[in-house]
C-alpha cells in the first residue's frame, strides 16, 4: 500500500497519469463551486466521514456574498463583510484547488482543470452557481454591464452600482430590470428596490425608481408592496409584464432599457438578466434544454449523467427556491446521503427546509419559508407547512425578523465557511 | 415529564445502536442553518445543541399550534408530525453544546 501510494506520486509529480490519482482505497469526491452549495458540502462530508478525500474546486480565493449585497448598495454594509475565505475549509481537511474546472467527463468520472490538472472521482457535487444568458435582452452583454450593472453575483459589480447610485444626481431616476423565473434569489429584485428606495429617501429624496418586470406577480409580494407603501409613498413604481415590464433591449451609451411599450432613460440603470447553470453544468451534460439541471429528490444526483450530484441556485429542486439557505440545507443532505452511498448503503428520503429573509428596510424584515420532501420524483412542498410573513405585523415582528435575517447570515456563513 | 412527553425514544435509540452524523434523522441537518452547532456572536437565534429533547419538542408543539407567536418557526414546525419532531429532538439533545 505505502508503495503503491508512493508509486502514484512520483507518477503524478512526473506528470505522466494523472487520472490514476485516485486509484486507491480512499474514497474520493470532487466538488465545483465554493458557494454556499459548494463549501458547505465539501466541509460536511469531511465532517461526516474524515476519511473520505474531499477536494473543491474554485478558482476565487475569496467568496463575496449575495445574501446581504442589496444592503451594501444602501450603505448599510460594506463589502468587506460580505467576502470569506477558505481557510477554514482546508483546516476542516479539505483538498482546495484554486483554479477553475474545465470540462467533466462523466464516463471517465474526471474532471479537468483549469491548471492543467486532472481530477478523477467516485462521485461529483457541482455547485457552480448562476450564469447570465447575455443577448436574450439585445444589447445586454458583459460590456453593457459595465455600464448597467447587474450587480447579480456579489463583488466588483456590486460596488459599482453602488458609485453610480452615489454619483447620482438627487432627482435622477433609477431604473432596474427583473427577469422572468426561474432565477437566483426570487424576492431578491424587491429587496434591492426596497433598499436603494430606503436610501434614496435620506441621501437622493428627490429620486424615483422605477422596476421593470417580465412577470407578473413575485415572492413576498404583498408584503413588499404594503412595505414600499408604508415606507416610500410614490418612490418605487412596479412595472408588471402585463403592463409593459419586459425589457427587450437596452442601449449602454445612454442607459435607455426599451420595453414591448415603450422606453425608460434612466440615471442609473440594474438590468438584472435572465440566468442558467453555470457554464460547466452544460459542459458536463447535466443541464437540459431549459439551461438548469434536473436531479432526483434524495440525493441531488443528476438524472442526465451517473454519479454527479447538482445542488443549489443551478439544479431545478422542484419547488425549491434558489437560495444561499437552500443550497446550504441541499448540501448537508447530499453529504450525508454520498456517505451512504460510498459506503454501498441507500440514504434515507431527506426532509429539507428553506427559510429566506428580505429586509424592506434596515429595520424591517419579512419572511418565507418552505418544507419540502421527495413526492412524485421531484422535492415537493409538504402541504400546510411554510408561508411568508402574516401581514399585518404585531409585537415589532418585522423589526425582529431583521434581527433574524442578521443572525442567520452570520450563522450561515459561519457554518458554510468557518 | 420526559417519559411523558417522549414515549419509547430512549429504547429507539438504544435499538438503533451508535448513530454516526450521516443518520441524523429527517430534517435536522436543516436547522443548523440558523441554529449554529457552536454558539455565534451576536445572534438573535437561540442554541438548541444539547438542550433537552422535551424542552424542544414542547417548544415545536407551540410553534405549531401558535400557541407561543414565532417568524419562521411556526410554518417550520408545520412540516413534522410528533414522531418526526421528537427524533430530531434527540438528535440535537444528544449533540454538544
Amino acid at each position: 500500500m505505502a508503495t503503491r501510494r508512493r508509486f502514484l506520486k512520483l507518477t503524478v509529480a512526473a506528470g505522466l497519469a494523472p487520472a490514476v490519482v485516485s486509484a486507491q482505497g480512499k474514497a474520493k469526491v470532487v466538488v465545483i463551486g465554493g458557494g454556499f452549495g459548494g463549501a458547505t458540502a465539501a466541509r460536511t462530508l469531511k465532517a461526516l466521514q474524515p476519511s473520505l478525500d474531499v477536494t473543491l474546486v474554485e478558482p476565487n480565493p475569496v467568496y463575496t456574498s449575495c445574501p446581504f449585497s442589496n444592503s451594501v448598495l444602501a450603505n448599510l454594509r460594506e463589502i468587506d463583510q460580505q467576502q470569506f475565505r477558505y481557510a477554514g475549509i482546508k483546516g476542516a481537511g479539505v483538498t482546495v484547488a484554486e483554479t477553475s474546472a474545465t470540462a467533466v467527463d462523466s464516463d471517465a468520472k474526471s474532471v479537468t482543470l483549469a491548471n492543467g490538472n486532472r481530477l478523477s472521482y467516485d462521485r461529483l457535487i457541482m455547485s457552480p452557481g448562476i450564469d447570465f444568458t447575455w443577448g436574450v435582452i439585445s444589447g445586454y452583454d458583459e460590456a453593457a454591464a459595465q455600464k448597467m450593472p447587474h450587480a447579480w453575483k456579489a463583488g466588483a459589480q456590486t460596488v459599482l452600482l453602488r458609485k453610480q447610485l452615489q454619483a447620482m444626481d438627487d432627482g435622477g431616476l433609477v431604473v432596474m430590470s427583473a427577469p422572468a423565473n426561474p432565477f437566483r434569489c426570487p424576492p431578491g429584485p424587491y429587496e434591492r428596490a426596497s433598499l436603494i428606495a430606503y436610501w434614496l429617501k435620506i441621501w437622493k429624496p428627490k429620486s424615483k425608481l422605477l422596476l421593470l418586470d417580465s412577470k407578473d406577480a413575485f415572492s413576498k409580494q404583498r408584503l413588499f408592496q404594503n412595505g414600499w407603501a408604508e415606507l416610500y409613498p410614490g418612490v418605487i413604481e412596479w412595472v408588471p409584464l402585463s403592463q409593459g415590464g419586459k425589457v427587450t433591449s437596452v442601449d449602454p451609451a445612454t442607459l435607455t432599457l426599451t420595453t414591448e411599450f415603450g422606453s425608460h432613460k434612466a440615471a442609473v440603470a440594474n438590468v438584472i438578466p435572465p440566468q442558467k447553470a453555470g457554464a460547466i453544468a452544460t459542459q458536463a451534460g447535466v443541464a437540459d434544454r431549459t439551461g438548469w439541471c434536473p436531479v432526483e429528490p434524495v440525493a441531488f444526483e443528476s438524472t442526465l449523467r451517473p454519479n454527479i450530484h447538482v445542488l443549489g441556485d443551478a439544479a431545478i429542486m422542484g419547488g425549491m427556491p434558489k437560495s444561499a439557505f437552500a443550497a446550504n440545507a441541499q448540501a448537508k443532505v447530499c453529504a450525508a446521503a454520498l456517505v451512504k452511498l460510498l459506503a454501498g448503503e441507500k440514504p434515507q428520503d431527506p426532509i429539507v427546509i428553506n427559510t429566506c429573509y428580505s429586509l424592506v428596510a434596515a429595520d424591517y424584515g419579512i419572511s418565507i419559508a418552505g418544507v419540502y420532501r421527495p413526492d412524485k420524483g421531484q422535492l415537493t412542498d409538504i402541504p400546510g407547512a411554510g408561508g411568508t410573513s402574516p401581514l399585518v405585523a404585531v409585537g415589532g415582528l418585522r423589526g425582529q425578523e431583521a434581527l433574524y435575517a442578521s443572525s442567520w447570515f452570520r450563522t450561515i456563513t459561519a457554518e458554510t465557511f468557518g | 415529564m420526559h417519559r411523558a412527553l417522549l414515549p419509547g425514544l430512549a429504547s429507539m435509540i438504544l435499538l438503533a445502536g451508535p448513530a454516526t452524523a450521516a443518520d441524523a434523522p429527517p430534517g435536522a441537518s436543516s436547522c443548523t442553518g440558523c441554529h449554529a452547532p457552536k454558539k455565534v456572536a451576536d445572534s438573535v437565534i437561540p442554541h438548541i445543541a444539547g438542550r433537552k429533547a422535551e424542552d424542544i419538542v414542547s417548544f415545536m408543539r407551540e410553534y405549531r399550534s401558535g400557541a407561543w407567536p414565532s417568524s419562521v418557526m411556526g410554518r417550520i414546525a408545520k412540516g413534522f408530525d410528533d414522531r418526526q419532531t421528537e427524533a430530531i429532538a434527540a438528535w440535537f439533545a444528544a449533540q454538544p453544546e
